[in-house]
Order: structure tokens, then sequence, then C-alpha cells
């Protein structure tokens, strides 16, 4: 087995690092980043590849000449919005090292590359209104109450997507976000627009629900991520709490008595 | 009945691929995670029908998807939850969770009542449970092929 000089293990481990934070900023799943640092590693010919992650940061050693050499390095992690496009980049990067003979400057290169892909914002607008608007339909409303959790969702995923192009904080972006989502349907219940505007809502704010932190904190801690999962959890939670005190602030503005 | 069951499967996959587009996943998963949707909540809703409660009904169904998107992820190169997460969507107790914050916020404002306290635990444990039952059902497959492979000395 031919020698990695220390700067050579310096160079893979933070190669290895750079795509493990990417993959934990976006929301991928704890084994996920800790199985792909292991198989860049494999591939970039280190030895072995420990990780340790906390919510925030991620700590990485690297060993390798028969366990004789080792690299540590931490990073901290700044969680964004959720970026699915991004953790199936860096996965097939992974991929395409295995295969390939390629060597540390391709995953410098390739990780430089990826860039964020969205949907058309008019699509993913219409889509979230329409979804909100499904869901109002299985829990069992009229059409009125159909078609004004179509417009309060759709004009609240607007707001998000405006806010979230101003980089705020997710819990203010939630916060503002549930505000008018609850404005636009506690209107519809003032004017008596449906007979069932308590769904009109509820469901007008789903489009809210911390779905992924919360299976994400449930799959790492029975995967045996203990820390990672409460961090989820404590995220999940505070996003929920921020969802339901702009729910709070319109129905008290509109002198609701809530759902 | 069946017509029923198809024209719920349909409004269960409309939210499975929206939120499918919020979390950016790339665009020939689309179809999957609709047809994820569309099966999660079908099973639910069968399940349910068949007299089980709704925390085991929603445990079978994500228990279903693991397995089915198992399959979708081997086949092409892609990380099993862009496939799962939003076939759950159609399950996740939104509206559960925010009536148990609500309350909460409520007892503090408009002082505690037993009635209030009911609430809260009501929509609180369903809220807890039924995630709880998601996140189990979908890591059951994965859980399966975990062994303990490391010598314990």
């Amino acid at each position: 087995m031919n020698k990695i000089t220390y700067e050579e293990q310096t160079k893979i481990t933070r190669a290895i690092i750079k795509a493990a934070v990417l993959m934990l900023e976006f929301g991928a799943e704890s084994r996920l980043i800790e199985l792909t640092a292991q198989r860049l590693g494999n591939a970039l010919g280190v030895d072995s590849v420990e990780v340790s992650l906390i919510p925030s940061a991620i700590v990485l050693s690297t060993l390798s000449n028969n366990q004789t050499q080792s690299v540590t390095t931490t990073r901290r992690a700044h969680h964004k919005p959720i970026n699915m496009s991004i953790v199936c980049d860096v996965q097939k990067m992974c991929h395409d090292l295995e295969k390939g003979n390629h060597n540390v400057d391709f995953v410098f290169n390739t990780i430089k590359g990826i860039q964020p892909k969205y949907y058309n914002r008019w699509l993913v607008i219409f889509m979230v209104g329409l979804s909100c608007a499904s869901f109002a339909y299985l829990t069992g409303s009229d059409l009125q109450a159909f078609f004004v959790t179509f417009v309060a969702s759709s004009l609240a995923m607007f707001t998000r997507q405006e806010l979230a192009k101003r980089k705020f904080v997710l819990i203010l972006t939630f916060m503002f976000t549930a505000f008018v989502a609850t404005i636009i349907s506690g209107l519809s219940q003032i004017y008596n627009l449906s007979s069932t505007p308590n769904i009109a809502l509820s469901s007008s704010v789903i489009l809210l629900a911390p779905g992924f932190p919360f299976v994400n904190s449930v799959l790492d801690a029975v995967k045996g991520y203990l820390a990672m999962g409460w961090g989820r959890w404590m995220q999940a939670v505070l996003l929920t709490v921020a969802t339901s005190l702009g729910i709070i602030l319109a129905l008290a503005l509109l002198s609701l008595k809530g759902w | 009945m069946i017509s029923e069951y198809i024209l719920n499967a349909i409004f269960a996959a409309i939210p499975a691929l929206g939120f499918a587009m919020v979390f950016n996943v790339p665009k020939h998963t689309l179809i999957y995670c609709a047809f994820g949707g569309a099966i999660t909540y079908t099973a639910r809703v069968a399940f349910q029908d068949m007299d089980i409660p709704l925390e085991l009904a929603t445990f079978l169904a994500s228990t279903i998807i693991g397995i089915v998107a198992l399959y979708w992820s081997k086949q092409f190169v892609i990380p099993r939850p862009v496939y799962t997460i939003p076939a759950i969507i159609p399950l996740l107790p939104g509206t559960y969770a925010f009536t148990a914050i609500i309350n909460l916020i409520d007892m503090n404002a408009h002082g505690v009542t037993p009635e209030l306290i009911n609430l809260f635990i009501e929509n609180g444990l369903k809220t807890i449970i039924i995630l709880g039952g998601i996140g189990l059902g979908l890591a059951l497959p994965s859980l399966y092929s975990i062994r303990y492979t490391r010598p314990i000395t």
C-alpha cells in the first residue's frame, strides 16, 4: 500500500467534510451522511473515516497508513431550507467517484459546480395551493372551503418564497406565512363564505407542517444518532410553535375564537 | 366504494407532488413521489376500514411505502427519503400538532380549564404517536438490514 502524505490526507479530509456539511445543511438523514462520508473515504484511499455529528457541526477524522496517521477537522453547519436536489447530487458524485478513476480534485470541482435546482415558482405556488386544498377535501370540506384554502395557501406560499428570497430566519418566515394564511381563511369565516370554515382555517396552514425535521428526527433516533434526533425534534417543535404564534396573532386580529 | 378510493388516492397524490416540489426533489422522481402518496393514503384508509386504529394504520402504511421505496431507490441512485417523505405528507398530523400548541397558548392566556387540558393531551398524544409510527415504519426496512457486525471484545 503506497503511503499518503499528511498534506494529501488533509486535502482528502477537507473534501469529505465539505460533502458531509453540504448534506447536513440541506436536510439529509444522519446515517446517509455517515455512510456517504465513509464511502468517499474508501474511494479516495484512506483506511477509515469516523464521523461525529451534532446538529450544528460535524467533526470528522480520517485514518491512513495502517491507522497510524490521523487528520481531524471540524466544520460548522448552518441549516438552510431543505433541498433534496443537492443531497442527490452529492450522492451521485459519490457513486461516480466509486466507479471511475477520479482524484480529490474531482470532489472539489463537483461540489463547486453543485447548484440548487428550483422548480418554476409559479408552478410551486399553484401546486402547494392545490395540495392544501386537497387536504381540505380529504378532511371533508365543501367546495367553497376548497377554493378558500386554495387561495389562502397559494398566497401564503408566495409570502414564504418572498421571505426565503430575502434570506430571513426560518422561524420568522413560518410565523409570517401562517399569519397570512390564517388572515385570508379567517376572512372567509367572517364573511360566511363556506359552511366548513374550520377546515379551511386548519388546512391552509398545513403547508407549514415541518414534516422533514420531524420524520428525520425519528429516523435518526431509531438508527442510533440520539443527539441528532433531539436536535431535529427541537427544530421541528420550534417551527411548529412559530406557526402557531402566527395563527394566534391572526386569530386575535380578526377576533375569532379559533378552530 | 372503489371510485371513492380512487378519488381519495388522486387527492392524496396531489399533496405528495406539491410538497416534493417544495423539497426540490429531482424531476424524474416526481412521478414516484405522487405514486407513493397515493399508495400510502389508500393503504391507511384501507387499514382503517378494516377497523384498525388510526395510529396502527399509519404505522402499517408507512412500513409499506418504506419497503416500496427500497426498490425504487435501488433502481435509481437516489436516497430513500426523497421518495418516502413526500409520500407520507398526507399522513402527517399537522392539524393535531397546531391545535395542541394553540391550546397550550390558550391555557396561558385564558386560564387553565379541564377542557383545554383534555384537548391538549388528546391532540399532543395523537401527534407524537402518529409521528413515531410514521418514523418507525419508514425506518423498519433499513433497521432490518443493520446488524451488530463488530465483535464485542
